[in-house]
């Protein structure tokens, strides 16, 4: 694998350099809209049907989702479609 | 489980956390594409492997040992 | 005593002199072969001449840096750390000389009496570069934190997402570029040239010079951009108000000097639209420096309305071979023979078309109208103004002997109008002055704040009866006031 491009920071360095923006995180307290995608691997559905069951215990929503394929990243589409309706989003089960 | 990193990193610039839940064979492998990805923070918690070969009642059992982690990833 | 020998895989020299350099070592010479090459190639090279021994790693080129040979074979007699003697490329006589200075004999067997070297591997313009980033580094010439993108990110995404641009792809700031970049100025890296609003970043030269990269300036541009951002940091810029307002001005860079050519500037043609590198990149090169350094970004900070296209970047130089006038930074103060910038807090420049005045009064005439109507007609006194002289228009004050004060305090006797003209409801307008504050309607009402409020500068290609009016941001004490400076200092 190629190294990755060294650049020197053009800013006055007043924050630390975490690379790629995070999105900001949910609020700690408030019942969130929590997509449940899943990659669509065998036995990931039953471990998400649990995480649901959990999640609403505890006061979110949530949303089922699901890949077209495990083998390649989500399309744009969906992921545009999960970011406007959905405050988060859990991705499993990868293995 | 390169491609859910992929996925969860774009979900974040969509302003969206997101979280991947992977095996825990994917630890170390995790940690070196999400530097060459540029974001080595990338939300991202394991379970124990293997993941196949267990009953239904073990992977809810799974589930409910490791949902306060996704959570509090979403959280911070 | 000892005696390097540094050599590359593929210097055929090198493969000459190799096998005579390890039978002096089997005698007991105090020699080391270091090879410049990695660490395949040197096995390859071993084996294909016939050495013993692989040759040792020069790790990291350290061991060259040091040396700095130009040529190799390079075989270097040091006493402890001083060097004694030197020979680079195979000269018999001299290195049988060398040799015996160490206590040693160099084998003669088969060796020609001349035969040049290669070049050093340290003389490959990317292996120079990256050990004079790495001596920058080691120096403290060079102290900005690395920033890593990851092997997987395309850099010019990777930078966009990271928020280091400004819409358009930047020039990924690689050390060596940096370096490269600060050839072009004298000045020590760690100066600070500005502090820069809203947030308060010092924009050291080092820090200019990664967003002059970034901008895709080539390096001649560096003492302008370094003079500019001098400029806007001035408190009586107001840069922190201009970035913060609704108001879509930014700053607008004028050069005025011979080095401006030198930096490969265009004062002709087409001088404030596209094409030519060093006007596009010196005016970015400022904008960037106050994204990234002062922090202020569109939409957060920066509330502008509609904002305009200048504030991509703006700037460009004055034509003074056959201007009517000295350069606008010389008149407001820059030594004549230095070369200065103006910069103000302007938006984007109008058309005045005039194509049938023949005397300095009418071409003036016409300019006012242009000049009056700056952010509105009826808004008064707020306001200053840059006229950019086509030199089609400028002919007509060079033949009649204006100078620039004749042109200014007759631009500005024009912009007078007459208060019932620019009352509030006037023309059926509800901008304007308010009737409070006239007592006679027939009181004469200026525009500007004053003649020398009026910036009169000169560019443009041959032909073609145009000038160029800008308005500015809210000026004089309440705002923003043109800074001049030299680029002397930066050079």
């Amino acid at each position: 694998m190629s190294e990755g491009l060294v650049v020197l920071d053009p800013t006055a360095e007043r924050d630390e350099a975490t690379g790629r923006p995070l999105a900001e995180p949910l609020g700690a307290d408030t019942g969130a809209r929590i997509a449940l995608l899943d990659i669509r691997k065998p036995r990931g559905d039953v471990f998400l049907d649990e995480i649901e069951r959990l999640l609403r215990e505890r006061g979110h929503e949530v949303e089922r989702t699901a890949k077209p394929t495990f083998t390649k990243p989500a399309p744009a589409d969906l992921r545009r479609e999960i970011a406007q309706r959905c405050d988060a989003v859990i991705e499993a089960l990868a293995d | 489980m390169s491609c859910g990193l992929r996925d969860v990193l774009e979900l974040e610039t969509l302003d969206t956390p997101a979280v991947l839940v992977a095996s825990d064979a994917f630890v170390q492998a995790a940690d070196d594409q999400s530097r060459k990805l540029g974001q080595p923070a990338i939300r991202r918690t394991f379970v124990a492997h293997p993941v196949q070969d267990r009953t239904d009642e073990e992977l809810r059992a799974t589930a409910r040992a490791v949902v306060d982690d996704v959570v509090a990833r979403l959280v911070a | 005593m000892q005696v390097i020998a540094l050599v590359k895989h593929d210097c055929e020299t090198c493969a000459t002199l190799a096998p005579a350099l390890e039978k002096a070592a089997a005698a007991g010479a105090p020699v080391r072969i270091v090879s410049q090459s990695p660490e395949a190639e040197t096995r390859a090279f071993a084996e294909r001449v016939g050495l013993a021994t692989v040759p040792e790693l020069d790790d990291d080129l350290a061991l060259s840096e040091r040396l700095d040979p130009e040529a190799v074979p390079a075989v270097v007699l040091l006493d402890g750390d001083t060097e004694r003697d030197r020979v680079e490329g195979l000269h018999r006589a001299r290195l049988e000389a060398l040799f015996e200075a160490a206590g040693a004999t160099l084998p003669r067997d088969g060796l020609p009496e001349i035969k040049p070297g290669c070049a050093s591997i340290t003389q490959e313009p990317e292996v120079a570069a990256r050990i004079a980033a790495r001596r920058a580094r080691a120096e403290g010439r060079i102290r900005a934190r690395e920033l890593d993108l990851g092997a997987l990110e395309d850099p010019f995404e990777a930078l966009h997402d990271r928020g280091l641009t400004d819409g358009l792809p930047v020039v990924p700031p690689t050390p060596e570029r940096v370096v490269a970049m600060l050839e072009h100025t004298a000045r020590d890296s760690q100066d600070v040239v500005g502090v820069v609003p809203p947030y308060g970043g010092e924009a050291t030269v080092e820090k200019v010079a990664i967003n002059a990269v970034m901008a895709g300036c080539a390096g001649p541009e560096l003492p302008i951009v370094l003079a500019a951002v001098q400029a806007a940091c001035r408190e009586e810029f107001a840069l922190h108000g201009l970035i913060a307002t609704t108001h879509p001005a930014g700053p607008v860079v004028v050069v005025s000097g011979p080095y401006a050519q030198e930096a490969g500037m265009n004062s002709g043609g087409n001088a404030l639209g596209q094409g030519t590198r060093a006007n596009s990149t010196i005016g970015r090169a400022l904008q960037l420096v106050a994204r990234n350094i002062g922090g202020g970004r569109p939409g957060v900070e920066d509330r502008a309305t509609h904002g305009s296209p200048g504030k991509v970047g703006a700037a460009f130089a004055e034509r003074l071979d056959d201007s009517p006038f000295d350069g606008l930074a010389q008149d407001r103060g820059v030594p004549a023979d230095e070369t200065g910038v103006t910069v103000i807090a302007a938006e984007a420049p109008r058309l005045l078309l005039d194509q049938l005045a023949r005397e300095p009064e009418g071409l003036c005439a016409s300019l006012a109208t242009a000049l009056e109507s700056i952010a509105h007609p009826k808004q008064r006194l707020a306001w200053d103004g840059m006229v950019v002289l086509g030199p089609e228009h400028g002919r007509i004050f060079r033949e009649a002997g204006w100078d620039r004060a004749r042109v200014r305090d007759e631009l500005f006797a024009r912009t007078t109008s007459p208060a019932r003209e620019i009352m509030r409801g006037a023309g059926g307008s509800p901008e304007g002055v308010e009737a409070r504050f006239v007592t006679d309607p027939d009181m004469p009402v200026a525009k500007f704040a004053a003649p020398d409020r009026i910036l009169v500068a000169y560019a443009g290609g041959d032909a073609g009866l145009f000038s160029m009016v800008y308005g500015t941001w809210a000026a004089g004490e309440i705002g923003s006031a043109p800074q001049s400076v030299s680029v002397e200092p930066w050079r």
